[in-house]
Order: C-alpha cells, then structure tokens, then sequence
C-alpha cells in the first residue's frame, strides 16, 4: 500500500483550514501531508516527561495594563483596508441565506 | 564602496564632524542594491522617503550612535504606508496604517529604512524560495541559497548594502540565513523585544532581532528595539541595560555546554571540524567546554512541527478576502470567498502547513498532539535550566550543511524542517540563540557557530561572540579576501 492519505482525508483537512483543492493536485496533497503527518506522529513515541502537570508553565507574572483608552486606529483607515466597503461597513457576501 | 563596509563607529564620527551626510549613505545604499539588484534581497524599496529622512536629518543634531544609518527591514514587520507583503500573493497589495513597535523605536533613533526584504511566504521555511517574489541569492555564491527565512535582510546585510537590518525567527529564520551568509544573526530571548506589528506566524515562538555584520554593531541595534510594550502581552518588563558592556572582556574561567547531539552525524564533518578548532581556541583562552547529554533535542523538530503548524493554522484564518489583503473577484457566497480567496492568496507551503495545522487543532487531536507537545516543551525548557546552572552558555554548529544550491529539489515537505534542526530547540526553549561566522567551507561558503544563552543573557553571548570574532579575524566580505 502507498503511503498517502485518501482522497477524502485530503479534502477534510482542506475544508477545515477552508481552502480549495483542485482535483489534479489531490494527489500531490496526498502523498506531501501525509509524510508531514508521519512526522508529527512521532510525539507519540517520546517518553519519561511528565504528563499530569500544566501544560504551559508561565515563568512571568500575568500582566495586565491600567484601563486607560490610548492611541487608537482610525476607522476609516481600518475601514479602508477592507477590499469591499462602504460608508463604514465592510462588505460581505450574504451568509445567512436561504439554503433551498 | 566608500562608506557602508565600514564599521558604525567611524561613520557615528565622520557624521558628527559633518565631513559626511546622512543621504552620503543612503545613495551609496542605493547604488549598491541596483548594482546587486541580481540577489533579489527586496520585494519593496523606499528610496524617495529614505532620501526625504536623509535630507531631513542635516539640520538634526547626531544624538545617537544609530543616527542616519540605513536598515533594511523584514517584510513581515509592518511599515505604515510602506507595502508590507510578507512574500505572499495574499498581501501583495497590502499598505498598512500604522507602524510595529520595532519599526516606531527605529525611527526614534533616526536611523533609515531603505526598503523592506525579500523572505520565505509568511516565514514558512528555510531557503527563502517560498516568496511570491522569486528567492534572493546568496553574495557568496548567487548559485546557493540565502537561507530562511529572512533571506533578504541577510543577503543584504552581507552584500553590505545596508549596514543593519531586522529579521524575525520562529525555528532559526534569523541564525541560520546569518550563517549561509556570514553575518552575525541574534534571536533574543522570546518577550524581548516586541511583537507588536510583526505579522504572526507561530506566536509562541515568533521574535525579532538584528542582523549585522560584525558582533558589536548586532548589539548596538538590539539595545534600539527592546522593551516592554503595552501592545505585547508577552513582552518582557525588564530594565534596559547595554548589550555591548562584556564586549571584549575576558572569556577565561566560562564553561561552555556542547550537546553531544549538536555534534552527532546529522551535521557535515567539514562543520564539525571547525566547531572542534574553535572549542580547542576557547579552551586555550582559560573556558572549558564540555561534551553534555541534552534530553529532547532530537524531539524538537516534531515537537515544533505540531506547535508552529497549529498556530500557524489559527493566526492566518485572518486571511479571509474580508478585511484586508487579497479578495476573490466576484464571490458568489460567503464559503466561496473563504474557500477561492485563501486557494489563491497562499502558496504551497503555507497551504501545507495551514492544512496539517487545522487537522492537529481539531477536536480530540489538539490534546493528542498539540497539548502532548507543549508538555514535553516545557520538560525541555527545564532541561535547559538545569544546564545553565552548571554552564555560562551553549556551543555548537548552526547549521547541518552550508548553503545548498537555489535548484536543489523543493518536494520534499519535510526539509524546510529540517535544516533548521539544530536551532529549532532555542525557539521552544524561549531561550536566546544567536549565529557568529567561524570560517568557511572547502567551496568557499561560511560557517556559523551558534551560541546559546540562558534567558535574558544575551550579553554573555555577545562576549563569547566577540571573543570569537577576534581571535579568527575572519575577511567577511563577499569577494574580498579570505583571511584564515
């Protein structure tokens, strides 16, 4: 057997990181994630460290800011960024339409 | 060249005394990019505001060693008003409306930003061929690789078009370009500098610092750019103190740590051969350097895959063709906008991380591999805590190879982790690494030797460094003479 993912594994991880695919590169995608995901799963042979503790020490105290509004962005600069806009609103495709 | 090979002291002076002017160095940084336009260290130059701050300076007082010195910056650190592109198709067009904290503290002092540099698409990999823009080339050797990263700024740093530039490192993308082109490359200690306006990439590991070309000038530009930032939640609240001040003192009694693993068969014995002759110097000079065990080293490339891809994944779901950068002409939904704009927008490297990076985030996964490997991360900090109780720093090579040629095979997903092996442990250490040119090759390409300090001991390396840089005396100059 190849050492690839399947087609449909390639097409969930591509729908999960919302990207499109097209067909003549499923292949490529199949045989290049799968030798990264080889790679990855090697964790799971590393032993001797401690499993019950936090997961992400922190060697400095939390910090917080004093709640003083400071320098701001203007909005219509932000605004402006934006590839579709208008008056201040940016633009977007209908997203909750009738699904019929 | 008249002025930009010479070091910044002797510039600081002739500026001062007036017998040269700020544009004096900003047209011979010019004239040196188009004349080495063929290495490609820029996507994007500044030349008419450069000039206009050149003029500008002549009637300021030179208040600052840094005063009107050209720098070149990573084009992953955002420059208001000047395009910030990140190699990437996706913000080809990108002009961003404010400036990061670095680039804020570099205009403080004066200095001038002759363009933003060529890099790896979004800092994802280790040749620099990834960019949209096409890959810089080595001055070395124009048929090699730069190294990535941040490609461009040591290109240009080693072409000595400019005299300083800024890089960023996530998995070695300072250190190991800075030793494919023999320069001097530090990352500091993660929260010593500020990451604000540094596009994100992996953020736990992510830091910027200075590249340069000789070890007292790298520590001129990291005391500009440190600090505590409101804007940096991760940023560190340290007093500023001057990272030249061990430069030149005396390395006798130190204790240097060299991990077996560093010298294991994944490095070339050419290297090997010059990290022993440089450990034989050291130890001449009254250090001690001992052969150590160091856990988890030969874990941190896979441990850095799972966390770098994961946050990768996370931080460049922005990129979304709404609110900046590029966007799906006429998107006949909501999905295809996402979906068509991000197909389009990123490269292949980035999709393949950005894919693997959602996959190990999702659902039972993330506590299998994402929470498994911030764990073990955190034993190997401990790891090197533990070591710098008993040792002032850590010695060893930077990289596994020189800098293989720009035509050598790209399919393979796993090299771009790969080369950076070596220097990767730094990063998930949060620690300070940093690259100092120790030689070169049979073919004529530098070596670096990489230095690591505990946290917040970035001093200690520049002393070790300098010491180095001193007794090897090494000719750095691209096409100059090489002196050993």
């Amino acid at each position: 057997m190849e050492d690839k993912l399947t087609k449909e594994e390639v097409l969930h991880v591509a729908q999960l990181a919302r990207i499109n695919i097209d067909e003549d590169e499923l292949e490529t995608y199949q045989i290049e994630l799968k030798k990264l995901l080889n790679e990855v799963e090697k964790i799971s042979a590393v032993k001797g460290y401690d499993d019950e503790k936090l997961i992400a020490s922190w060697d400095r105290k939390t910090e917080l800011r004093e709640d003083i509004a400071g320098e701001m962005l203007d909005p219509k600069e932000v605004i402006n960024n934006a590839p579709r806009h208008s008056g201040n609103y940016i633009e977007v495709p209908v997203v909750i339409g009738d699904e019929s | 060249m008249k002025y930009l090979n010479k070091p910044i002291l002797e510039i600081n002076k002739l500026l001062k005394e007036k017998v040269i002017k700020p544009l004096d160095l900003v047209e011979e940084a010019f004239a040196n990019i188009e004349k080495n336009k063929a290495l490609n260290a820029y996507i994007t130059l500044n030349k008419e505001e450069a000039i206009k701050t050149a003029k500008e300076l002549e009637n300021k007082e030179v208040d600052n060693i840094l005063f009107g010195l050209p720098i070149a910056i990573k084009d992953n650190i955002i420059t208001k008003d000047l395009r910030t592109t990140c190699a990437s198709h996706m913000l080809e067009n990108f002009l961003p409306i404010y400036d990061a904290t670095v680039v804020k503290k570099i205009k403080a002092k004066n200095m001038i930003i002759i363009g933003k540099t060529n890099m790896d698409e979004f800092a994802m990999g280790s040749s620099s061929r990834t960019s949209y823009f096409g890959a810089p080339k080595n001055p070395w050797n124009t048929n090699k690789i730069s190294g990535g990263s941040s490609g461009g700024s040591a290109v240009t740093v080693a072409a000595r078009d400019v005299f300083l530039a800024l890089g960023s490192d996530t998995g070695g993308s300072i250190r190991q370009p800075a030793s494919y082109c023999g320069i001097v490359g530090m990352k500091p200690t993660y929260g010593r500098v500020s990451r604000y306006g540094l596009v994100a990439f992996a953020s736990s590991f992510d830091q910027i610092g200075p590249l340069t070309k000789n070890v007292y000038e790298n520590a001129l530009l990291l005391n500009a750019i440190v600090g505590k930032d409101d804007n940096d939640l991760t940023s560190a609240d340290k007093e500023s103190e001057d990272f030249t001040r061990l430069i030149g003192k005396d390395i006798k009694g130190m204790k240097f740590a060299l991990p077996n693993y560093f010298m294991s068969d994944i490095v070339s014995q050419e290297i090997k051969e010059k990290i022993i002759s440089v450990s034989k110097i050291l130890e001449k000079l009254g250090a001690k350097v001992d052969y150590v065990d160091v856990k988890y080293l030969e874990n941190a490339v896979t441990l850095y895959q799972i966390i770098a891809m994961g946050e990768a994944s996370s931080n460049l779901a922005r990129y979304d063709g709404i609110r900046f950068g590029y966007s799906l002409p006429n998107p006949t939904s909501i999905d295809n906008l996402y979906y068509e704009t991000r197909k389009t927008g990123f490269g292949k490297e980035v999709k393949r991380r950005i894919m693997v990076g959602s996959y190990l985030l999702s659902g039972e996964n993330a506590k299998i591999y994402y929470n498994k490997a911030l764990s073990i991360r955190d034993d190997m900090q401990k790891e090197f805590t533990n070591l710098f109780q008993k040792y002032d720093l850590v010695i060893g090579p930077t990289t596994t190879t020189t800098a293989y040629d720009l035509t050598d095979p790209m399919d393979d997903p796993l090299k771009s982790f790969l080369d950076d092996v070596l220097v990767i442990p730094v990063n998930m250490a949060g620690l300070p690494g940093m690259n100092v040119p120790i030689g070169f090759s049979k073919d004529n390409m530098p070596i670096g030797m990489h230095i690591i300090g505990n946290k917040f001991e970035e001093a200690k390396m520049y002393q070790l460094a300098s010491c180095i840089e001193k007794e090897l005396n090494l000719a750095l100059t691209p096409g100059g003479e090489i002196n050993e």
